[in-house]
């Protein structure tokens, strides 16, 4: 798949503010103080500034952004139509919650919004990972590790600028670097994981070919042959079309093998090793959070770069 | 009803005039079109194009065949590309058909990600969707004689390796000649149900006369040989 910079940015820009979000939403629920009534007021917009670049982003990605609007019609069976309307749910919602928060009050309605707006930003980072996870046709998306790491690499992302916040404007710093922690190990091992299937299934029985794509299986094939591998003999056309631009994306190894590095160095290793030194400055903290998105950019580059979308077969792979 | 296209890769000699057929009719039809060319005249030329004729080689010589491949939205009965449509711009008919409002589509591009057969193709300038109607404007078109009331690729299709009809009703022609003859969906292993059929290629029958003729030749080649050897 091609990878598409405004769907790289802004997966990675709202699922780390989303992340925060649900993470900032919960401290608040913490009955140990997690974050200063300070820090709370500053990360909620923070997040939120965050999810909007990515949405900005995402509709940027649209062919006709004029219709964008219309995206909200299809909640029953769309996953790109659930975010946009549960997404357009969270915004005047957390900023009630950020009312809440402002004017300092306590008790029920307070703490049913915070509920409110945890819940609907892991429904948000869901829905956004559904998307690739429910397409049939790239098999590398289709399996669980793809929500797990959406949801995951976000609350990573998130709560390192958590982190920033908590040292910057009052917090435990500790307790978020304990919290990162323990979310960037599980990130990184579901990411292993999500990387581990996805080679397993490239060269896995039940990988799809270009004989079952034109149905050799089905007879066509020689006269008098069994079993006959096929090839692409002409594509029909001479130069690129839609499907090889979208689809039919090579990106070299060196290069690939490079960004993996880049986002498991930037994205997992740098931020783990800072978080093991003890967070003290907010600028370290603030500038280790951008290392960290931009090692998710990489990953997320790879995320599509990587993904084999079937109608390659059509085009000339052996096998998807 | 579920209407749809039967396509013979017996008789297919890859010719492209489906392709182009299609691309002149839809091009200019009020449901589909217009379907944009990018630098027509230019170095690196590129458009939309609802049917592509891929050719493929099956076998290794000299037991291979050349496999004229023609592709177009095969208008699954169980279609992904409607369900994950965000804004309901793609949808399914009672007829069977798949088609794109180009009113509503926004261009997400997640329905062709969403096709494994690679049915649709992005107008980048008109920024929707563009598929295969099955030439909607022609089949139910009274105005035009009834056997005119067909895609434009069946009607240009110079070896009538194309037919159209109702797949649901048992009796239809394409219903028939299918059955007869092993027609098959593409990848039923993905569950898209697509209506549209493929006839595999003929087995040949043995010619007639042939391994006769065959046989009496080197007869005839041995008894004119003997006498040259003889001397």
């Amino acid at each position: 798949m091609k990878p598409a910079l405004s769907i790289v940015f802004f997966t990675v820009a709202s699922g780390a503010g989303l992340g925060l979000l649900a993470l900032l939403a919960l401290a608040d629920l913490c009955p140990v103080p997690l974050l200063s009534p300070a820090a709370l007021i500053r990360g909620l917009p923070l997040a939120l500034l965050l999810i909007a670049a990515g949405l900005a982003s995402s509709v940027l990605h649209l062919a006709k952004p004029s219709n964008a609007w219309r995206a909200f019609a299809r909640f029953r069976t769309s996953w790109l139509s659930r975010e946009a309307v549960l997404a357009a749910l969270l915004f005047p919602l957390t900023f009630a919650y950020l009312a809440a928060v402002a004017l300092d009050t306590a008790g029920m309605a307070r703490a049913l919004l915070s509920i409110v707006v945890c819940l609907l930003s892991w429904s948000v980072l869901f829905c956004t990972a559904m998307i690739y996870a429910s397409l049939k046709p790239i098999r590398q998306w289709r399996t669980g590790w793809t929500p797990a790491a959406y949801l995951l690499l976000g609350h990573w992302s998130g709560a390192l600028i958590a982190i920033a916040v908590a040292v910057g404007y009052g917090g435990e710093p500790v307790s978020w670097a304990w919290l990162a922690a323990g979310l960037g190990v599980a990130a990184l091992l579901v990411k292993l994981g999500y990387w581990h299937h996805g080679a397993a299934d490239r060269g896995g029985k039940s990988a799809l070919t270009l004989e079952q794509a034109i149905g050799v299986p089905q007879g066509v094939r020689p006269p008098g042959v069994s079993v006959a591998q096929a090839r692409l003999f002409d594509a029909g056309h001479t130069q690129r079309t839609f499907l090889t631009d979208e689809f039919v994306f090579r990106i070299a190894r060196q290069h690939a093998q490079a960004l993996r590095g880049a986002a498991l160095a930037l994205g997992f290793g740098i931020p783990l090793i800072w978080l093991a030194t003890g967070p003290r400055h907010w600028a370290a903290a603030a500038s280790v959070a951008v290392l960290a998105i931009v090692g998710l950019l990489a990953e997320r580059w790879l995320f599509f770069s990587d993904a084999r979308h079937t109608v390659r077969l059509y085009h000339g792979d052996a096998r998807t | 009803m579920k209407l749809g296209l039967l396509i013979d890769l017996d008789t297919c000699v890859g010719c492209h005039a489906c392709a182009t057929a299609c691309k002149e009719w839809n091009g200019s039809s009020s449901v589909s079109g217009p379907l944009s060319d990018y630098e027509p005249f230019g170095a690196d030329p590129s458009g939309v194009w609802l049917n592509r004729v891929r050719h493929y080689e099956v076998g290794d010589y000299p037991a291979s065949k050349t496999i004229n491949f023609p592709m177009s939205c095969l208008h699954c009965e169980d279609a992904d590309c409607v369900s994950v449509c965000p804004t309901g711009a793609s949808y399914k008919r009672a007829d069977g058909i798949v088609l794109v409002d180009q009113e509503k589509c926004m261009g997400c591009n997640l329905c062709a990600w969403a096709c494994p057969y690679g049915a649709r193709e992005l107008d980048q300038a008109t920024g929707t969707m563009k598929k295969c109607t099955l030439c909607v404007d022609r089949i139910y078109d009274v105005l035009l004689p009834p056997e005119d009331r067909q895609p434009a690729c069946v009607l240009a299709c110079p070896t009538h390796a194309r037919m159209f009809g109702d797949f649901d009703d048992p009796h239809s022609e394409v219903s028939r000649v299918s059955a007869d003859r092993g027609g098959f969906g593409l990848l039923p292993e993905l569950g898209y149900a697509p209506v549209n059929r493929y006839l595999p290629p003929r087995e040949p029958k043995p010619l007639p006369g042939v391994d006769d003729a065959r046989a009496l030749l080197e007869r005839g080649l041995a008894s004119l040989a003997s006498p040259v050897i003889r001397r």
